[in-house]
């Protein structure tokens, strides 16, 4: 428990000491109200009493919903149509009708924004899915058994480690014939499930050697009761804190391959579509391109510190990066 | 030692051969190839015969033995758009560029980043280690386009009278400058956090209190027996970081109009030629592989512990 709140430097007092009044926290791991519930003390409480210590983590966290909805919500509520061209109102500055200024089509950013970050989060939170489906699958195969399979897989892993799948995501675009909503899901999941495959691996090897493993083995369980039951539901834990640790790298990628014009085409919105329709207009109009870049800045900078919060709270005892 | 490097060195091969067959499996899928989705119109028995030329009639499997072959004696095969012109050629014109954009990328990173994190380690919760984490946590999220737009934005456009920077082509070395920057500032905050990170916890280890308590200077301590024990998880993590360069470098060649071999791909892949996306996609990932190879040994040099656990 290094990363006490002071270490990241961001914050408010206030809310601090409002924080700690409202949430004592007990001792790790140990219950001191009398004749409180039994349940009172599982590891998702406990990590939530940790979590919430973490102020920058909290304030990430917020910041992070507070994203979310306005994405969710602002395109209903907002009084501009997203796709509406009016060239009289082209490439303004921010202003207080548009907050964010309007694009080279006149489009209002402040609500392009919202719409382009359903799809960009969209598909951030669709292919962290798919890659911890399928690394999930890989790495409890491979833990699980044990020997030689795993030996066989986990070398795979090693060698592929770091492989760019920027590379593999084009071609697989290219065999779809364009990027929308799914293609890109595919496409960046297909060569980025390899470090969360590690994870699992690992997590499923120290949990075998538990007691209540082997005595499930013992009272005679089937092996995929022991898996089902007893290995993967303790992985949860670290496939929680592997979603904010896959979304900067999927959101990034969509990003840039939509930046290159492979990805999400105009005029569907997407942070990196919008980028690309201001990279074209830089020099006259530098905002149309700074608004989904800091979006995209702002989403990366929260995944990294819930991440960081979440591993404090739900793996205390491992902390690599 | 010779042992494990030996076995490390002969499991690249099966690994690199799976690699090609992923990208050749891959590359199948893709619908047409460059002579029947042409704009003009060739017949369907020159068509034929264009595809006996370049044994594309082949089963997959005859296929992928053939290319494995040619990969392994360095000839990356003829390009299918650009008649007479070898994959070889591509790479002897393209990689260039693009792999001394990555290595000064990689030299900006390191040059700045563990600095950055030793500092910001040393006066840990000071005003040094908060603005060297502000940085740090700040040019890891940027996109790299961003940084790229906004130096050539100011360099070039705003204050272009007083730098004059070029901000296209890669020949001169001012050139090189704005794209080494914006490529590198990613990988330079990862390095700082790392750093910041492992010289944290090595700070805390006996040796270090043993070091301080027998009297040897500051100096020392930090250079000696601090930074060169914390260089450990950087040295991991070079592996990584060369794919996420090359990763960077397809967009930054973009916006710079570098020749390299990132914006070379895109083209490739739209035009559909085959043996260039294949050959470029093996080229890179036999580099990764190599470079993950290279660290993995070096590791088992750097820290003994790591020697019998492989």
């Amino acid at each position: 428990m290094s990363s006490t709140p002071q270490e990241h430097g961001v914050g408010l007092a206030p809310l601090r000491q409002r924080k700690e009044r409202r949430y004592p926290t007990p001792p790790d791991g140990v219950q001191t109200d009398a004749g409180a519930p039994i349940r009172a003390s599982s590891l998702w409480r406990d990590a939530w009493y940790r979590y919430i210590r973490n102020r920058a983590a909290v304030i990430a966290g917020v910041a992070f919903l507070v994203l979310v909805a306005y994405c969710l919500i602002w395109p209903i509520v907002s009084p501009y149509d997203p796709y509406a061209v009016d060239f009289s109102q082209a490439s303004d500055g921010p202003s207080l009708a548009h907050p964010f200024g309007t694009d080279q089509f006149g489009r209002d950013l402040f609500t392009r924004t919202a719409l382009g970050g359903r799809v960009s989060i969209g598909i951030g939170f669709a292919a962290t899915f798919v890659i911890l489906t399928i690394g999930v699958t890989y790495g409890a195969i491979a833990g699980f058994l044990g020997g030689f399979v795993d030996n066989g897989l986990m070398r795979v892993l090693d060698a592929l480690y770091g492989l760019p799948y920027l590379p593999f995501a084009i071609i697989v675009l290219a065999i779809f014939g364009g990027g929308n909503f799914w293609t890109m899901v595919v496409a960046l999941s297909i060569a980025s499930w390899f470090t969360t495959a590690r994870i699992v691996r690992g997590q499923i090897i120290t949990l075998k050697e538990n007691d209540y493993v082997r005595a499930a083995h013992a009272v005679g369980a089937r092996w995929l009761r022991v898996l089902g039951r007893h290995l993967l539901p303790n992985t949860l834990g670290v496939l929680v804190i592997a979603v904010f640790l896959e979304l900067p790298g999927v959101i990034l990628g969509e990003a840039f391959l939509s930046f290159i014009g492979l990805g999400i085409s105009p005029p569907d919105a997407s942070w990196g579509s919008m980028a690309q329709d201001g990279y074209r207009a830089y020099r006259t109009a530098p905002h149309i391109i700074i608004v989904p870049s800091v979006a995209i800045a702002y989403l990366i900078l929260c995944a990294n510190f819930i991440a960081d919060g979440l591993r404090d709270a739900l793996d205390p005892r491992t902390r690599e990066t | 030692m010779t042992r494990l490097i030996i076995r490390r060195v002969l499991w690249t091969v099966p690994v690199i051969l799976l690699v090609i067959l992923m990208t050749f499996l891959l590359m199948r899928q893709i619908e047409g190839n460059p002579f029947r989705h042409s704009e003009r119109a060739i017949p369907e028995s020159i068509q034929r015969n264009l595809e006996a030329k370049y044994g594309l009639d082949d089963p997959w499997y005859v296929q992928y033995v053939r290319y494995v072959r040619d990969v392994a004696t360095f000839d990356l095969g003829p390009s299918l758009v650009l008649r007479n012109r070898d994959v070889n050629d591509i790479v002897r014109e393209h990689f260039p560029p693009s792999l001394e954009l990555g290595a000064l990328a990689m030299l900006f990173a390191l040059v700045f980043g563990i600095p950055l994190g030793l500092l910001a380690a040393l006066r840990a919760n000071k005003w040094p280690d908060y603005s060297a984490m502000v940085v740090a946590n700040v040019g890891f999220a940027v996109p790299s386009f961003l940084v790229a737009t906004l130096l050539i934005y100011f360099f070039a456009v705003r204050w272009g009278d007083i730098f004059d920077v070029p901000t296209s082509g890669w020949d001169t070395w001012q050139s090189k400058i704005l794209p080494t920057i914006a490529l590198g500032l990613g990988p330079m905050a990862y390095f700082a956090r790392l750093t910041r990170g492992s010289v944290l916890e090595t700070l805390q280890q006996d040796y270090i209190r043993t070091a301080r308590a027998k009297g040897l200077r500051r100096r020392r301590v930090v250079v000696v027996h601090t930074l060169r024990n914390s260089l450990i998880p950087v040295v991991t993590a070079a592996g990584p970081i060369l794919g996420f360069l090359i990763t960077g470098s397809f967009v930054i060649e973009q916006i710079f109009a570098i020749p390299g071999i990132g914006r070379y791909y895109v083209t490739a892949v739209t035009a559909r030629d085959y043996s260039v996306v294949m050959g470029l996609t093996v080229l890179l990932a036999m580099i990764v592989i190599i470079a993950n190879m290279v660290v993995d040994i070096l590791y088992g040099i750097l820290d003994p512990r790591t020697r019998e656990a492989r």
